[in-house]
């Protein structure tokens, strides 16, 4: 070989060279560009990753947002949940009610029929009595008239054969007829005192404002018209009543005119009356020192046709006391007596106290 | 009957109690001119000069009138109420002598124009005089009506 193709061999390597090494600068050109691009790509994607950091950042804040709204709504849920429970124990509640009602407006209901019957009932009643009350009255009609007639009857016939037949009449011929009259007469009271018995009933009461000291004198000096006697009358100071006049002149003249009789046998007849306040009602009394009456038969006292003496030792017709019962009971009061036998009674009635406000 | 000028005129369904009635007024004189007519029927006709009574001089008219009220058919107030109407009867006292003593009974006498009004006793003393004070009363001191005779053409 010669060096001509061993400088060819070198030139040939040397173009090589040259050309790898322009390969090379170029590849390192590239590179560098790839570098520069690589560490642009490194900028951005640390620009990317602080970004990416800034959005975890982010992402963590909204998750910890999340996670508190999460909080919350389980609060809120189990808040609703409670509501729900406390709507539900309300409608239970409620339909409770609703039950309740109901029931209630059946008993209204009821109640509403029942009212309307008794109402009916009451009308009814009031028929009933207003029919018995002219019973009544058309029975008093009869035992005033029909009755009287042949009482009267009995009186004139008996009066008439003893004032034209009398002188032929014996001693028990006399007898025999003064009985006949006597009975009559008898019953003639009877009737009267039943009729005043049975229109007590009927009669409406008129209250007023009652000086009793009055209406007893009054009634004192009636009765000392009609009955001469000689009891001792002690009439205290009496407390003012709030009833009807006539009935309450009615009731007095019965008990002093009983107190009068029944002490009528007595050396020195001794009456006292008077009154006291007691328990929201006041007490007029009574009091005689007269023959008395058998406590234990106190019970028939006021009842009508009771008498607890024979008529032989007091007369009268057992219906005074009846009558007086019916009065004052009339008051909403009440009538009751004690007794000594051979001492004397006291017999008391009393009335609401209506005078004080 | 008819000429003598009749004083009392008892209208009674009742025998005993007209009996009792006539009895007092026998007492006191005063049951001369008396006339008892036993239901209220035949007191109209008497009063009317009708049925039994036709052609009785009706201008003789009682000085009084006693009227029971209980008497059946035409019973003591539709007796009263023909008198009290009647222009030749109106004048006449009627005194209502009666067993009944109810308000109802006093009150509608009154109203159809009772002069008077008394309850029969049933006492007999007390029966005797209230009849006695009654004739003394109308007979004997009561002026009795006038009737002035107007001469109708």
């Amino acid at each position: 070989m010669d060096d001509k193709e061993k400088s060819a061999e070198l030139l040939m390597a040397n173009k090589k060279l040259a050309l790898l090494n322009s390969q090379n600068e170029k590849r390192t050109a590239q590179l560098l560009i790839a570098n520069k691009e690589l560490a642009f790509q490194n900028k951005e994607k640390e620009k990317r990753a602080a970004e990416l950091l800034i959005a975890n950042e982010e992402l963590a804040f909204q998750n910890k947002e999340k996670e508190k709204r999460a909080a919350e709504l389980l609060i809120a849920n189990k808040e609703l949940a409670f509501q729900n429970k406390e709507k539900e124990k309300r409608a239970a509640e409620l339909l409770i009610a609703n039950k309740e009602l109901a029931f209630q407006n059946k008993e209204k209901e009821k109640r509403a029929v029942e009212l309307f019957d008794s109402h009916k009932e009451v009308d009814e009643l009031e028929i009933r009595v207003k029919e018995r009350t002219v019973d009544l009255e058309s029975f008093s009609y009869s035992v005033s008239h029909d009755l009287r007639s042949p009482l009267r009857a009995i009186n004139g016939y008996a009066n008439m054969l003893e004032e034209d037949y009398g002188n032929s009449l014996d001693d028990e011929g006399k007898r025999l007829l003064a009985e006949v009259k006597g009975s009559a007469k008898k019953m003639g009271a009877l009737i009267d005192d039943l009729l005043e018995f049975s229109r007590l009933g009927r009669k409406g009461l008129a209250k007023s404002r009652l000086d009793m000291n009055k209406l007893v004198d009054t009634v004192l000096i009636e009765i000392k018209k009609s009955t001469a006697h000689k009891a001792e009358i002690t009439l205290r100071k009496l407390l003012p009543a709030v009833a009807d006049y006539n009935l309450m002149q009615h009731v007095i003249t019965n008990l002093v005119s009983n107190a009068i009789k029944y002490s009528s046998k007595k050396e020195k007849p001794l009456i006292e009356i008077k009154s006291e306040r007691k328990n929201g009602a006041i007490v007029y009394s009574i009091r005689d020192n007269g023959v008395g009456f058998d406590m234990r038969y106190a019970h028939k006292l006021f009842g009508v046709f009771q008498r607890l003496h024979s008529d032989e030792e007091f007369s009268g017709t057992g219906v005074g006391l009846a009558i007086v019962q019916r009065i004052i009971h009339n008051h909403d009061g009440k009538v009751w007596a004690e007794s000594k036998e051979g001492q004397g009674s006291i017999f008391y009635f009393s009335l609401p106290d209506l005078t004080v406000k | 009957m008819e000429n003598k000028k009749i004083e009392i005129l008892l209208i009674e369904d009742n025998l005993k109690d007209a009996e009792l009635t006539i009895r007092a007024l026998r007492k006191s004189n005063m049951n001369n001119h008396l006339i008892h007519l036993k239901n209220g029927a035949e007191a109209l006709e008497f009063l009317f000069g009708t049925g039994k009574y036709e052609g009785r001089n009706i201008s003789n008219k009682p000085t009084v009138i006693l009227l029971d009220l209980k008497m059946p058919k035409v019973d003591g107030f539709e007796v009263m109420i023909q008198i009290k109407v009647n222009e030749s009867t109106k004048s006449i006292p009627v005194v209502v002598l009666t067993s009944s003593k109810e308000s109802s009974d006093i009150e509608r006498a009154y109203l159809l124009g009772a002069n008077s009004y008394i309850v029969k006793p049933v006492e007999f003393d007390e029966y005797m005089n209230v009849v006695t004070d009654l004739g003394l009363y109308w007979l004997l001191k009561n002026q009795p009506p006038v009737y002035i005779n107007k001469q109708k053409p």
